[in-house]
């Protein structure tokens, strides 16, 4: 069916836009950022089409060279918008960042499932299902990063975010080409999870002494409080 | 042969990166060196993504790619390591530094004579000339910081002296980028090999450099 791309859209979009007014405003940010990635997503669909009519339906070259350097520039285009207008709040831009990447794949996943609805199986949803959304989601997040920086370090900011930029690119590339070759797919599943893991346990560790550093602190405080 | 160069290069930035997150990524830790850090990542993921391709059946000299972009942010993050984060506290902009400024020119400009000699006078191809001139657009900047902060008198903070070692690795590795890009659009396997092992060699060493510069600056 030619429509079908906006059909889903329509069928996942309007029911979550219905649920927003009903959200407490913590997760209607979420959630808001979850239908910014899905629109994202349908957006880079028809870019993506430009460029593969472009470069003459290569769709190995356009996968692996160019699809990663748009939807990763139109990704981080919200991103940019929230941290320059509303807050430039690492926790809030970093958990903005990964939503936005969890709605783009979700539809990017869902999209691929009516398309090839005859050769998916549930191995093939579960792979898919933490394969890429944790791919887009970390992706986004490492420019989230640096855009953190925005009115803190404008020097920084231009530099940092860019360079990050690159290296959500290389890293949306290397897991596109993984995917798709027949020895090394597998290799591709598991990667997204492989820095996925990494990163949790340092925000874990890093909480953990945060927290130990202010009970210290705070013990300190009351020490010195019951001396005085 | 590219494929042994660059699983060589990524194996050395991996063990630098891995070290460099276990000592630079906890709170209060100096951002400069997360920077140098994540630069070493990008040159792994740059590396990666060519043997990646390489192993999928691709070649990395018949047309762009995008391993070529972990070059590129490796420049960046070296640049704004220097620009961002310990340029303003080492220059002042007064006139007593103006000497040191001006010299450190001399990087940029050496970059620009290397880009022509080996890719505007040669006959490379035009994909060539436009790759060599984006990394050397990429490596003007970052090169100027790491002259200017290799030679820089250590006034007031004496970082500055703790990081020149630094500071002469990333200017080498600049030049070997781009010679490394020459010898690719060359197709010339043994050039890149020894371009590579230079690098992988400055990749290894350049954390445990950044950490004893740290040290001794804290100290």
């Amino acid at each position: 069916m030619e429509n079908m791309i906006y059909i889903l859209y329509i069928c996942m979009f309007v029911p979550l836009l219905l649920s927003l007014p009903l959200m407490q405003k913590s997760s209607r940010g979420i959630m808001i950022f979850i239908l910014i990635g899905i629109s994202a997503a349908l957006f880079i669909s028809e870019v993506n089409g430009i460029f593969l009519q472009l470069l003459g339906y290569n769709s190995l070259f356009v996968t692996t060279t160019v699809t990663p350097a748009t939807e990763e520039i139109i990704k981080g285009i919200p991103i940019l918008i929230y941290a320059f207008v509303i807050t430039d709040n690492r926790e809030k831009l970093l958990a903005s960042s990964f939503a936005l990447g969890i709605g783009f794949a979700l539809f990017e996943n869902t999209f691929i499932l009516v398309n090839s609805v005859e050769s998916v199986s549930i191995g093939w949803a579960v792979i898919r299902g933490f394969s890429t959304a944790l791919m887009h989601g970390i992706c986004t997040v490492a420019v989230g990063y640096g855009m953190s920086f925005v009115k803190k370090k404008k020097k920084l900011f231009y530099c940092g975010t860019f360079s990050l930029l690159m290296m959500a690119i290389i890293y949306h590339g290397i897991f596109n080409m993984l995917v798709q070759s027949e020895q090394l797919k597998y290799l591709g599943f598991v990667l997204p999870a492989a820095t996925y893991i990494p990163v949790i346990i340092i925000l874990v560790l890093n909480a953990k002494n945060k927290k130990k550093s202010a009970g210290k602190n705070l013990k300190k405080k009351t020490n010195k409080e019951q001396i005085n | 042969m590219y494929l042994i160069a660059n699983i060589i290069v990524c194996v050395c930035a991996l063990t630098g990166f891995i070290y460099g997150v276990i000592k630079f990524f906890r709170p209060r830790q100096a951002l400069y060196a997360q920077m140098i850090t994540l630069s070493l990542g990008c040159i792994t993921f740059g590396r990666l993504f060519n043997i990646v391709r390489l192993m999928t059946g691709g070649d990395l000299t018949s047309g762009f790619q995008l391993g070529f972009l972990g070059m590129v942010g490796s420049l960046m993050f070296f640049f704004s390591a220097n620009y961002g984060t310990v340029d303003s506290l080492l220059d002042d902009r007064t006139k007593a530094f103006r000497k040191y400024r001006l010299i450190a020119f001399a990087a940029p400009a050496a970059v620009m004579i290397v880009y022509v000699l080996l890719f505007l006078l040669g006959d490379s191809s035009l994909l060539w000339i436009i790759l060599g001139a984006v990394l050397s657009l990429f490596a003007l900047p970052a090169s100027y910081f790491n002259l200017k902060h290799l030679i820089f008198p250590d006034v007031d903070f004496g970082v500055v002296k703790c990081l020149r070692p630094y500071n002469l690795l990333a200017l080498i590795y600049t030049v070997v980028i781009i010679i490394e890009c020459f010898a690719m659009s060359r197709d010339n396997e043994i050039l890149t090999l020894v371009c590579c092992c230079i690098t992988a060699l400055i990749a290894v060493t350049v954390i445990p450099l950044i950490v004893r510069g740290i040290k001794k600056w804290r100290t």
